[in-house]
């Protein structure tokens, strides 16, 4: 028999395989009948056929390796050997399409769900028949949601084998999620369609009233352009505000808007979530201000001395609003333009020196 | 009519194959070797006889002419075979000529269901017509079943028809409706229905989403009629009610229109049935209509099924059908089911004087 030089490359992966052992514990160890079956180390044949089958032999053994890592939950190596079989390059399809489906089977376990498709499908390749890579596939799929998709893959291997337990729970659960999912669907599609007429609704109602409205969103968002005014007070309709109130129409058709008062005196404010537009700020205030608020120290704050005014933010001039008035004599005034949605005012006591010093110089209108 | 004339003529020389005819000049030598020209005449002359009564029993009798006719309709080639297998499909539709045809060639079914099921062959809907005619009766049923079992004895063969009916695109020339009529005849048998109802196998489940098929009003009255013949199988009922199976939805979704149902009806409804869009339509088809409401009503012939069939909120679907439906037929058919799906409470619990009334609670 020929004796050839060890190959170089063959002598270092053999001492990485053997280094291996000095940090773990060696798994594969030979039995005695394992003897006739053990790889021929140290020996490079010019053989071709016996190259192979020693490959096939360390493919065997990193599977097996694998399959011990993953009998203990350790994903991640069980990963790792797998990987190391796969690169083993072995001529065998089985042996392969086996390495695949259980480097997916750990990756399934690690979450890592894309991984083990590709895994499947490259084993899937080889074997086309292989069940376990058709499960595992319909698995991933599952918890994927690709729920169509699962049930195609369960219904291939019911072809191959019509009576698979797991094939058969699986295809039930994911024909149950898919058709939840469209439920879902349908009712996302018509609640949004509830929405948007609501809110065509509410717009409408606000136009008819001629009430002029501004949007902060115009400043912010560039693509605002392409949006028709209408749009983006639709998109301002549909979220809240920070305080969690919405514009809304009652069954009569009449609107209640949410509506903040500011007290600059005291930097403080409060906030009406459902002022209906034709109850007067008197109403409001002797309801607010029936007993004084904490931050009134020196208890002026009574319905009876209080002025209500709003701000012309363009010409920075002020409107005094009478009490009396019902909040949709207000917001239709021309120059009065409602931000956000959301109408604010401003609350002073009258013959107080704060308001007097706010008012001056300022130009002050009186609202009819 | 001077083709019948010419068959007629045939007809006197029973069983020989020697014909005394004006010899076609496109043919010379056609006694020997009919040209396909001929082929195709012969077969069109055949196909427009088979389309009247009188032309049929004169065909019956005429053995070796059935024999030829099933072989041309496997035949390679083109026109000739469409119209065998055309008159086929208006032969087998007469009962009395079920017996001439499978005198005249035993392994007929077996050879139909092979044309039928090859997704290459052109024809196949024209094999499937034949068989679900042929299928209307017993003996030819009996004789298909035979044939299905012989060539699958594991599965019954009607894996392979649940197979070609449920792949999309099975067989790109030929759309296979008619597997749907033919299924229904063969779960007329009951080991037919012991092989689709089979709790270890996936089959009857494959079989639900095609009450649905937009195309065929033929594929859908098909798989209606042989879920309609499961349901008498008793014993089923509870594991066809369940979530392995699910029945009930998709024997109700053709039935549901666009009802806008309050929050709590919804909650009751499976969720097939529940948020159904503004312009959902109701199945078509009348026969198709008061199929699935006799299903359903087969559903409640156990306590456990009736119950099932209630809490999965039937009564609801079946109450706007009847309120919108045109067929007296149909109707009556809800009517008699309110009993058994509503019982003698009404939906809100409340007792009601007399369940056989026709208006809801």
């Amino acid at each position: 028999m020929e004796r050839s030089e060890p190959d170089a490359a063959d002598d270092n992966a053999m001492d990485s395989f053997l280094e291996k052992f000095q940090s773990q514990p060696y798994r594969g160890g030979f039995h005695e009948d394992q003897w006739e079956e053990a790889p021929w180390f140290g020996v490079t044949l010019s053989r071709p056929d016996l190259c192979c089958c020693r490959q096939m032999e360390q493919a065997k053994t990193y599977k097996d390796e694998g399959n011990d890592y993953f009998k203990e939950k350790d994903y991640k190596k069980a990963v790792i050997s797998y990987t190391e079989g796969l690169k083993k390059k072995c001529a065998d399809p089985d042996l392969n399409a086996v390495l695949y489906t259980n480097r997916a089977a750990a990756q399934y376990y690690l979450g890592n769900f894309r991984s083990a498709l590709n895994d499947v499908t490259a084993a899937r390749k080889l074997k086309p028949c292989h069940l376990k890579a058709i499960i595992r596939g319909a698995l991933c799929h599952l918890e994927l949601k690709h729920f169509a998709e699962a049930v195609n893959w369960c219904d291939e291997g019911l072809q191959i084998d019509a009576k698979e337990k797991k094939l058969l729970e699986v295809r039930a659960k994911a024909d149950k999620l898919k058709r939840t999912e469209q439920r879902d669907m349908r009712k996302a599609k018509l609640k949004e369609k509830k929405e948007q007429t609501q809110n065509e609704a509410l717009l409408q109602a606000v136009k008819a009233r001629n009430i002029r409205l501004v949007s902060e969103a115009v400043n912010q968002d560039e693509d605002s352009a392409s949006e028709g005014p209408g749009e983006i007070f639709l998109d301002g309709l549909s979220s809240e505000n920070p305080y969690g109130a919405r514009l809304s129409l009652d069954d009569q058709g009449r609107l209640s808007w949410p509506v903040l008062l500011l007290y600059p005196e005291h930097a403080q404010s409060d906030f009406i979530s459902a002022f209906h537009e034709d109850s007067r700020f008197i109403d409001h205030l002797m309801v607010m201000f029936g007993e004084t608020p904490s931050w009134d120290l020196e208890q002026k704050y009574c319905p009876a001395n209080l002025e209500v005014y709003f701000e012309d933010e363009d010409r920075a001039e002020l409107y005094r609003v009478p009490p009396k008035s019902t909040l949709l004599q207000v917001l239709q005034h021309p120059r009065y333009f409602v931000k956000a949605l959301t109408p604010a005012f401003l609350v002073f006591v009258g013959s107080s020196p704060f308001c007097k010093n706010y008012l001056r110089g300022r130009k002050v209108h009186q609202v009819k | 009519m001077g083709e019948s004339a010419r068959v007629r003529r045939v007809s006197a020389r029973q069983g020989g194959s020697k014909r005394r005819r004006r010899r076609p000049s496109c043919c010379p030598s056609w006694r020997r070797v009919p040209g396909p020209t001929c082929r195709r005449q012969r077969c069109g002359n055949v196909l427009a006889l088979t389309g009247s009564e009188p032309g049929r029993s004169l065909l019956a009798g005429q053995t070796a002419l059935l024999r030829a006719l099933v072989q041309l309709a496997g035949a390679p080639a083109p026109a000739p075979a469409r119209d065998a297998a055309r008159a086929l499909v208006n032969l087998a539709a007469d009962p009395g000529l079920h017996e001439p045809l499978l005198a005249a060639d035993p392994g007929l079914p077996a050879r139909l269901l092979g044309l039928a099921l090859d997704p290459q062959w052109p024809w196949a809907d024209e094999a499937a017509a034949a068989l679900a005619n042929l299928s209307r009766e017993p003996a030819p049923c009996a004789a298909l079943s035979e044939a299905l079992a012989s060539a699958d004895p594991e599965g019954s063969g009607l894996e392979r028809i649940v197979r070609a009916l449920c792949t999309p695109g099975y067989n790109a020339r030929a759309p296979l409706h008619y597997l749907g009529p033919l299924l229904s005849n063969l779960s007329q048998r009951p080991a037919a229905r012991a092989f689709l109802l089979d709790p270890d196998r996936c089959v009857v489940q494959r079989l639900l989403p095609l009450t649905q098929h937009p195309d065929s009003s033929v594929r859908r009255g098909g798989v209606v009629g042989t879920l309609r013949n499961c349901c008498f199988e008793h014993r089923h009922h509870e594991w066809l009610l369940g979530p392995e199976v699910d029945i009930l939805p998709f024997l109700l979704l053709p039935l549901a229109g666009p009802e806008d149902f309050s929050e709590e009806e919804m909650d009751r409804l499976p969720v097939d049935l529940q948020y159904l869009p503004p312009d959902k339509q109701r199945e078509p088809d009348a026969d198709i209509r008061k199929m699935l409401v006799e299903a359903i009503m087969l559903l409640t012939a156990t306590a456990p099924g009736r119950k099932l069939v209630r809490d999965q909120g039937a009564y609801l679907i079946l109450r706007e059908l009847h309120s919108w439906e045109p067929e007296p037929a149909v109707q009556a058919a809800c009517e008699s089911s309110f009993r058994y799906v509503r019982g003698c409470r009404g939906w809100d619990g409340v007792t009601h004087a007399g369940s056989g009334s026709r208006s809801p609670p």
